[in-house]
Parts: C-alpha cells; structure tokens; sequence
C-alpha cells in the first residue's frame, strides 16, 4: 500500500513545479542557453560561443555597472540591518497610539516606487525642499546637485532605498523581538544593565537569525536595484549613464527593437553569479560568527 | 526508485522543448510567411496605433467607419498601443508572426524591423502612392544603402519656436522678434537668464533635440551607407562647447542636464524658463495646463542654421509583409492618409498632412484669425514644403543613451567637447557596426 502511493507526493508538487518550470527554471536555463548566442529581440540566436562574455569583460559600462551594485550592496545592506531593528525596538513598546506610527513607518513599502521616485525627485531637486531647508539652516550656501553628480544621485537612491525598506523590515524585526525573552530583560535590569546593555547583550543576540536574514534578503534586493536609479535620473543613469546599476544597463542593453538578448542574457548570468557568489560568502561568514 | 529517473528524463524532455523553443528559435520576424491571399478587397483587418486613444477616438472611429461604408465586406479592428512599452509589443508581435496589417510607427521604431524584410515595400506594391505625398517624409521610411520604401507617411510635426513675449519684454527683448538662428537663440537665452528675474533662457532636452541640432547645424551625422557615425566634427565640437557654457552659466536650469521633453514642457508650463522650441501641437497642451502661460505664448519658426535643413517628425503606416490581408491592409493604410482624412485629421490637433494636396490647403496658410495657434500652423506648414526628416533611423534608444550621456559629461566639464564626441562616436560605431 505504501510502495503504491509513492507518486503522491510528486502529484501534490506538479502544480507548483509546472509554475516554476515554466516562469522560473525554464527561463533561467534559457537565458544561460541565449548568453552563448547572437539573440536579438527580433530573430537571431546563432551559437556565438564566448563572444558576449568577451564583449562584457572588455565594457566599460559592465564593470561601471558592477561597481555601482556592488556599492549599493556595501552601502545599503548594513544599514537595511540596524536601523529597522532600532526602529522595531522603538515600536514594539505597547502605549496609546503607537499603532499609528508602526503604520506610518510601513507606509513606503506599499507605497509604488515609481511614486516615491518621483517625490524624492520633487525633494531632491535643486530648488526642491532638501535643498531649500540646508540653505535655511545654513549648511550650505549654493543648491547640492542631487540629481545631477554622479556620487549624491548614486547616495540619494540608496537613501531611497533604505527609506522605503524599513518598514518592510521592521516587522520582520518585531515578530523576531517578541520571542526575545522578556525574563532576561528583567533579569538583566535588576542587574543594573542601562537600555544600551541590554540592547546589545541580550536583544541583539536573540535576533541574530533574523538579522541573517534581512542580510540576505536586503543583498539580493540590492543587487536589483533599478527603479530608484531609473526614476530619479529620469531615465539617464545620471550624467554618461555613470550612476547605472547592472540591471539598469541588463534593460538598457536587452531592451528595444534592437535589443541584443544575447549579450543581455550574458550580463545577466553575471549577476547571477555576482548575486549566489556574495551570499555564499554572507551565510558562511555568518555561520562562522554564530559557531564562536 | 526507478520512479525519479523517470521523472527527471520527462522534466529534461520538457526543458529541452522549451529551450528550443525559446533560446536558439530562429526568429525571423515573419518574413517567411507572406500573407496576400488575393487582391480583392475585403474581410477584418487590425490596425494598431501610437497612443492616439482616448484623444483622438472619435476621429479614428470615424475614418474607419467611413473606409468600412466604402468598402462593403471589410472590418477594421483597431488597437491602440501607449508609446511607453511600445518597442518590446512590436518585438513580440514580430516574432510571433502576429503584426497587426497596418501598423503605426516612426521610422525609428520601424528601422529594424523594415531592414529584416518585415514591411511591404511600397515603392513595388504601389508605385503611383509616392508621388503624392511630401518628399522628405515619404524617404524617411528607407533604410540607408537599400532599396525600396516602406511606410505611408502620416501625420507630421514640424518644431516652432514657441516663446514668452512677457518674459522677453522683462529681459528687454523684443517680444516681436523670435530667435531664428542658433547665434540668436543663445544670444536671446543669455539676455533673458541673466534679466535678474526668476525665470531662466532655454532648456536642452538633449534626448530631444541634440542630434537635430546638430543635423540642422549642417554636421554629417553618419556615412552615406549610414553603417557609421560621423558626428565628431570640428562644428560639432563648437556646438558641444556652447552648450557647456549654457549649462555651466545657468542659462540652463540646474537640473536640466538628465532631464528629458517633459520637464522642458513643465518648465516651460511653471514659467520657469522662456524659450520652448518644439511641436507646434505643444501650443495645445500648454493652453490646457497653463492657460496664464499660453496668453502670453507667441511663436517663431523653427530654430536653423544657415543654409541647414529644417526638420520633420514623421509618422507612419506600415503593412507586414505577414499581413493575410494585404490588399485591404494596403487600401486602408491609403485611405487613412488620404487628403481629406489627414486633413480633417490636422483640423483637430496642430499636426500637418504627409500629402502635398492637403498641404496646400488655404487652412494651412490663413492666419488671420489672430491665434498663435494659425500662426504657428503657417509657420509650420511653410518649413514642411522642403523639410527633412534629419534623425537618422539608427539613432535608436542606446545609440541615444551613448550620445547624450558623452554630451552631458562635457556640459558637466569632465570631458572637453572632443573627447566627448570622439568617445560618443567610437561607442555609438561599436553598437551600430555589430
């Protein structure tokens, strides 16, 4: 009876893997499949061996493009780490109307980014708010050009993107924080331990785990940035495409009536590497961390 | 235990299908299947359109109508397609073999396409057509160093310069003398940047107007057999120096040098800059979003160098060579860019006719109703008689992103104007020679 129902499980997965064959597997063994080729988006696909890997190795706008990603993975990610967790550990208390700011901090993640581009673009702008207050204040006496040098547009998207990521994550945080034992809080407090101790000693430890993870998930979103850099340059990448992102020049490059999905596919291949190479790395250095 | 190989044999099986379906299809683009059944005009027909909906329905409904009632037995299905996302509907349909019989598009769109052999040439399947319709626009659905002509001319934009005479009345211009030549544009957009008042001279919409400048500057802007770019001239490099001391003055707005036609129109809209050089259709737009603004609008004609050519912005219709039903597909294409229907067509929005008889109507020379509207129509119209339709086809999405951000680097000052177009050249020949 049991040797007859083996294929049962297999029935229960068909469904999901039928959906994952089709719009997940298959299209990844297609595009490693396509980076070896001359595809276009309108014909082509002749076997042109490691042509296109050539071609990326030799363009400026690759390696420009990977040193961007990889900037905003440096960048991002540990503040995608620390400040939703200062900011879950500042909601989780339960007094009157704290609701209400849980629900304004996660606003951003619902909000489109396209929206939210096109707000920070209005802020950002050189007579945009941003501006007009740092001249009030007296910080600076001309308008910075956030939108139009290279390093303060690459530094307003990751604002951007850490912006509307900490909501996401603080309630990631806040469910990891209600397992955090509340007995050694108290413990630790009637010990003497100040907010900053017991922070550090007992909350930080108890959502290790979950900082892995928002590690983890922050690098791949990270790695795919586009819409920030996309929106708030108005397309351009900035001023000569320097503040362009992989993904952003993947588009670019495939893109079009005279997209070369070859070439496309190959860069994308690249970030592929670029994105499992760094979390390999990640989890096994945070494995190593957690094993002292 | 035998289960599993099985399983994975059949999960490669389906992968190897797909595969070869999808990676290394050969993707012709539908040249293969040449569609004409016969010569008789009739049955359905789709016919897809350039972000014409909802504005321009009625019209639209009306000619299809129309060619419906003329030809008794004929259906016309009409899809409208927004420009954002565009390129990548056309890419699929083509490859799937499932372009619409007749198709809107501008040249640049419909480059790739006509040189893989996707569009019927009507030099061939209508000889007698090309005669009637404006010289410039009619050539500009060839391909360089190939035969043959591929699309009706449509509806055409002409650029006028559109300019605040309030403005220029503040900087101490007069408001009755539009700029004519780049020398004076300049000139007018320092004088009225520097009026003390808070307003600014011009916008560059490089995306927009960059590589036009530079054809009407009389640049050669690629070889005869437009295989490669030729831009990095000595004229060119002045032009590029220029724009870099707009810019780096503040003749410019700061922002402006990412910023694309849109935010030239907002700003033009919010008052914040003076001299708007673009579609005279754009007069429209301002009346409704700015009414305070387009009182005080007057125009000019277009923006020219000496003895340079004047500019024309073509649209088209195409019929693949995939059509099932050429003939129709063909008549209605003729019928819809017909006199009377383009010029009913050009009553309804400052656009002008591709056909010289609806050119030479007396609406397109009669201002004397006093609006800048007729005004700039007369303006416009008179420019189209010799006009040329100046971007080269191959100037698509990339080679443009390549070009513009060379230019922006040397308005920034991080590379001088040779290098910056010696660098735009050798990008853009390594895109378009592959």
């Amino acid at each position: 009876m049991k040797a007859q129902h083996k294929w049962l499980p297999w029935l229960f997965l068909t469904p999901a893997l039928i959906v994952a064959l089709t719009f997940t597997i298959g299209p990844f063994l297609n595009t490693i499949v396509l980076s070896f080729t001359d595809a276009t988006t309108l014909g082509g696909g002749a076997f042109n061996g490691v042509e296109n890997y050539i071609d990326l190795a030799q363009s400026p706008q690759f390696w420009i493009s990977t040193r961007n990603t990889m900037l905003y993975v440096i960048v991002v990610v540990p503040l995608l780490m620390i400040l939703p967790l200062l900011l879950a550990v500042l909601v989780e208390r339960n007094i009157p109307g704290i609701g209400f700011f849980r629900s304004v901090f996660y606003s951003p993640v619902v909000a489109s980014m396209v929206v939210v581009g096109l707000i920070w673009t209005w802020l950002l702008s050189s007579d945009g708010a941003v501006n007009r207050l740092l001249e009030a204040l007296h910080v600076i006496q001309e308008p910075l050009p956030f939108l139009t040098d290279t390093t303060l547009l690459l530094l307003s998207c990751m604002m951007i993107t850490v912006w509307k990521g900490l909501g996401y994550y603080m309630v990631i945080y806040l469910a990891a924080l209600g397992n955090v034992s509340k007995e050694l809080h108290e413990a630790a407090q009637v010990d003497g331990a100040g907010a900053g101790r017991r922070f550090w000693s007992i909350t930080m430890p108890g959502v290790l785990p979950t900082m892995l993870l928002v590690g983890l998930l922050g690098s791949i979103a990270a790695m795919k940035v586009f819409a920030e850099i996309f929106v708030i340059s108005s397309g351009t990448a900035g001023p000569g495409g320097q503040a362009r992102s992989l993904v952003y020049t993947i588009r670019e490059v495939g893109l079009g009536l005279s997209g070369e999905i070859g070439y496309a596919s190959a860069m994308s291949l690249a970030l592929f590497v670029l994105t499992i190479g760094f979390s390999i790395l990640y989890l096994r250095s945070q494995r190593t961390d957690q094993l002292r | 235990m035998k289960k599993l190989p099985t399983i994975a044999l059949a999960l490669a099986g389906v992968l190897t299908v797909g595969l070869t379906g999808c990676g290394l299809g050969s993707g012709t683009s539908g040249t293969a299947d040449s569609g004409s059944a016969s010569d008789e005009i009739t049955g359905e027909i789709t016919f897809s359109t350039l972000q014409l909906k909802p504005t321009f329905t009625d019209y639209i409904e009306s000619v299809i109508a129309d060619f419906e009632e003329l030809n008794p037995g004929t259906s016309v299905k009409w899809i409208d397609v927004p420009f954002q996302g565009a390129q990548e509907k056309i890419s699929t349909d083509a490859q799937a073999g499932t372009l619409p019989d007749v198709i809107n598009l501008n040249p640049n769109f419909a480059q790739p396409l006509e040189a893989q052999g996707a569009f019927v040439d009507l030099d061939e399947a209508v000889p007698d057509l090309r005669s009637q319709y404006v010289e410039g626009a009619w050539d500009a659905f060839t391909v360089p160093g190939e035969d043959g002509s591929f699309g009706f001319p449509w509806y055409l934009s002409s650029e006028v310069t559109m300019y605040n005479g309030s403005m220029f009345e503040k900087a101490g211009l007069d408001p009755t003398k539009p700029p004519v030549t780049y020398d004076e544009l300049f000139s007018d957009a320092r004088t009225l940047a520097n009026a003390g008042a808070d307003f600014t001279g011009l916008h560059p919409a490089l995306e927009n107007r960059f590589i036009t400048d530079l054809g009407r500057l009389g640049v050669p802007l690629m070889n005869e057999t437009g295989t490669e770019w030729t831009f990095n001239t000595p004229d060119a490099e002045a032009y590029v120096a220029e724009l870099a001391d707009l810019y780096q003055s503040g003749v410019f707005p700061a922002d402006s040098l990412t910023q694309d036609h849109t935010k030239e129109t907002e700003a033009y809209q919010s008052g914040q800059i003076a001299l708007f050089p673009s579609g005279a259709n754009f007069l429209s737009i301002i009346e409704e979003n700015a009414p305070d603004i387009a009182e005080v609008t007057d125009v000019g004609p277009q923006i020219t160098s000496e003895g340079g050519p004047t500019n024309v912005s073509v649209m088209g219709l195409l019929v693949p060579e995939t059509s099932k039903n050429r003939a129709t597909a063909l008549e209605f294409a003729t019928f819809m860019t017909n006199a009377e229907n383009q010029l009913a067509f050009s009553k309804i929005v400052t656009i002008f006719p591709s056909i010289t008889e609806a050119l030479s109507d007396p609406y397109f020379k009669d201002d004397s109703d006093g609006t800048v509207e007729s005004k700039a129509r007369r303006i416009a119209a008179e420019q189209l008689t010799d006009a040329e339709n100046i971007v080269p086809v191959q100037f698509d999405d990339r080679i443009k992103a390549i070009v513009i951000g060379k230019v922006q680097l040397a308005m920034k000052g991080d590379l001088t104007p040779t290098q910056a177009l010696d660098q735009a050249v050798e990008e853009a020949n390594a895109v378009t020679g592959k």
